[in-house]
């Protein structure tokens, strides 16, 4: 058993290159040959994890991928436990399914980071694609438990369909955030696109940094919601976040939506003072 | 034993297994925290009729709070976890629901066993209420008329908590006991993972289990303690002795009772008290004794 394992990409990629079971709960039983062995697919072509990644460690639940990233889909989806470090940027489903344990992203992330994701921690320090913890193709919800920090910016559609869940944008958020959700939250530090909550049945956006919310969602009051202070002092404490006192102590503009469904979502918008 | 002058009698307090709770309320300022947190903890001196036992602990800081606000945190003793539950919820649901801008946590996070007062409490919200979990641990916005509750839905509960640690100060007059009374307070205030139940945190009104008089009655005057009895009963007060106060304490451990007597006791023992003793039912109902020989040696 080693304190870790460590996966070094050897060179730049062709194409995108699919791991599977690059997790933490998966390795900790797993020896040095076995992680090797486990399947990848570059395009069409199936490969071992051996052929691209110089493997050094075996049976721990911590680890940490290094290299030229941006190109390797997968990582850490499916993880239930464990520690998983991508020292740079990552590719598509980064922390896809997860259900535990915590994948930390030094750099950016492709589309669909935390899809389906139902538990756990995912923390990209920089930007992330479209379809940040959102729903799989076809499936009816989309986060069901969990945080996903994003520093940077997120693409469109993030938080699509949650059903549970808290996704933190340090950015900007693209269009369509919070679409149809269920339930969750999503707070957007910086500006959040257009059409943010539709068809939403109870999920919140915060919106920390303007937002325009759809005409299909009413205005209520203008009020110091206590569960954005909670949420803000929890992200500043847990994450280190560098949140404005103003944002914590501010006062919100209500708006309830959205009006084609049972419309108890709602998009609280914080009110420069 | 002698301290300072100050008899320290070979005896022990007798104390008992209870379920506690720690709530947590916060509000815009430590006067509202402080309101909310007053009325929360009242009537809660003895479980004897009150159905629980409860206090505030301490105040606490912003840095100290969830929400980052002033806050108090309170100590709630019942003897089992279902009744601390049904108590929870009737006290936070009349007093921290209904004061001005507080928000109830729970002071316990890491406790196994679990109380729900916040999922019974949300329904006040007539199925306007919003469950939002936060680093995994829920809560409910509740709708108010002045914006919005927020409550933890579940709140730890310990089950070997103590209660009925006990100390009396024996005094010439009721100023000496008083004032001894009052140093004993002050120190033990400090020590956390206590409360002292009573007002001010003193009983005058020791009490006896049932009465000679009234059959129907499950506790009476500590006629052995009252110094106007002194000639009418089986007094246990030595001479010189004309005023006698008592501290009750509830501790969330053994360890909290033995520091906090220890600070207590220590502290009362100023000119005009004779003795301190505890009180005891012959060692056979509870499961802690506190010996305060051993408490003072730092033996136990």
């Amino acid at each position: 058993m080693s304190e870790h394992v460590t996966l070094t990409l050897r060179g730049a990629l062709d194409g995108a290159l699919e791991v599977d079971g690059v997790a933490g709960d998966r390795f900790a039983t797993l020896s040095e040959g076995e992680i090797a062995a486990l399947p990848v697919w570059l395009g069409a072509r199936t490969a071992r994890l051996g052929d691209f990644f110089d493997i050094t460690g075996e049976r721990s639940s911590t680890i940490r991928v290094v290299g030229a990233l941006a190109r390797v889909d997968g990582l850490g989806a499916g993880m239930s436990a464990g520690e998983l470090t991508i020292d740079g940027d990552a590719g598509a489903r980064v922390g896809a399914r997860m259900t535990g344990g915590r994948v930390d992203v030094l750099g950016n992330v492709g589309d669909d980071a935390g899809m389906a994701m139902g538990g756990g921690v995912l923390n990209v320090r920089r930007g992330a694609g479209d379809r940040l913890g959102a729903a799989a193709p076809g499936a009816s919800k989309g986060m069901t438990g969990g945080e996903i920090v994003v520093g940077g910016s997120a693409g469109t559609d993030a938080g699509a369909r949650a059903r549970r869940g808290l996704v933190v944008v340090g950015g900007d958020a693209g269009r369509d955030a919070a679409r149809a959700t269920i339930a969750g939250t999503l707070v957007v530090f910086g500006r959040t696109g257009p059409d943010p909550g539709r068809a939403s049945k109870r999920g919140s956006v915060i919106a920390l940094g303007g937002v325009a919310p759809p005409a299909t969602y009413w205005y209520a009051c203008t009020y110091q919601p206590p569960h954005v202070r909670l949420t803000l002092t929890y992200l500043r404490r847990q994450y280190g976040l560098s949140v404005d006192g103003r944002l914590i102590d501010g006062r919100y503009r209500r708006y309830c939506g959205d009006s084609g469904t049972p419309g108890r979502g709602e998009i609280l918008e914080w009110v420069a003072s | 034993m002698n301290l300072r002058g100050v008899l320290i009698e070979d005896t022990f307090a007798e104390a008992f297994n209870m379920s506690a709770a720690r709530v947590v309320v916060t509000a815009v300022n430590a006067r509202w925290a402080r309101a909310a947190a007053q009325a929360l903890t009242g009537f809660a001196t003895s479980i004897i009729a009150c159905k629980c036992e409860a206090a505030i602990e301490r105040d606490l800081t912003p840095a100290e709070t969830p929400d980052g606000r002033p806050g108090i945190s309170a100590l709630f003793f019942a003897m089992e976890p279902v009744g601390l539950g049904k108590r929870l919820v009737e006290r936070i649901g009349h007093t921290v629901l209904t004061c001005p801008t507080t928000s109830c946590f729970d002071g316990l996070p890491d406790a196994v066993e679990r109380v729900t007062p916040g999922r019974a409490l949300r329904v006040f919200g007539d199925r306007f209420q919003i469950s939002k979990v936060v680093g995994g641990r829920r809560y409910w916005r509740v709708p108010v008329m002045e914006g919005e509750f927020l409550v933890q839905e579940s709140f730890g509960v310990l089950k070997n908590g103590v209660g009925g640690g006990n100390f009396l100060i024996l005094a010439e007059d009721e100023a000496s006991a008083l004032a001894a009374a009052e140093a004993a307070v002050a120190a033990i205030s400090g020590v956390p993972g206590v409360i002292l139940p009573f007002p001010g945190g003193v009983a005058r009104s020791g009490s006896k289990i049932g009465a000679r008089g009234y059959a129907s009655l499950i506790a009476s005057t500590n006629d052995a303690y009252c110094p106007t009895l002194r000639a009418s009963t089986d007094s246990a007060l030595p001479d010189g002795v004309n005023s006698v106060l008592e501290l009750v304490l509830d501790g969330v451990d053994a360890d909290a009772i033995r520091r906090a007597m220890r600070a207590g006791i220590d502290a009362a023992c100023l000119p005009g008290v004779r003795a301190i003793t505890a009180g005891n039912y012959g060692g056979n109902l509870g499961k802690h004794k506190f010996h305060l020989h051993a408490i003072m040696n730092g033996t136990s």
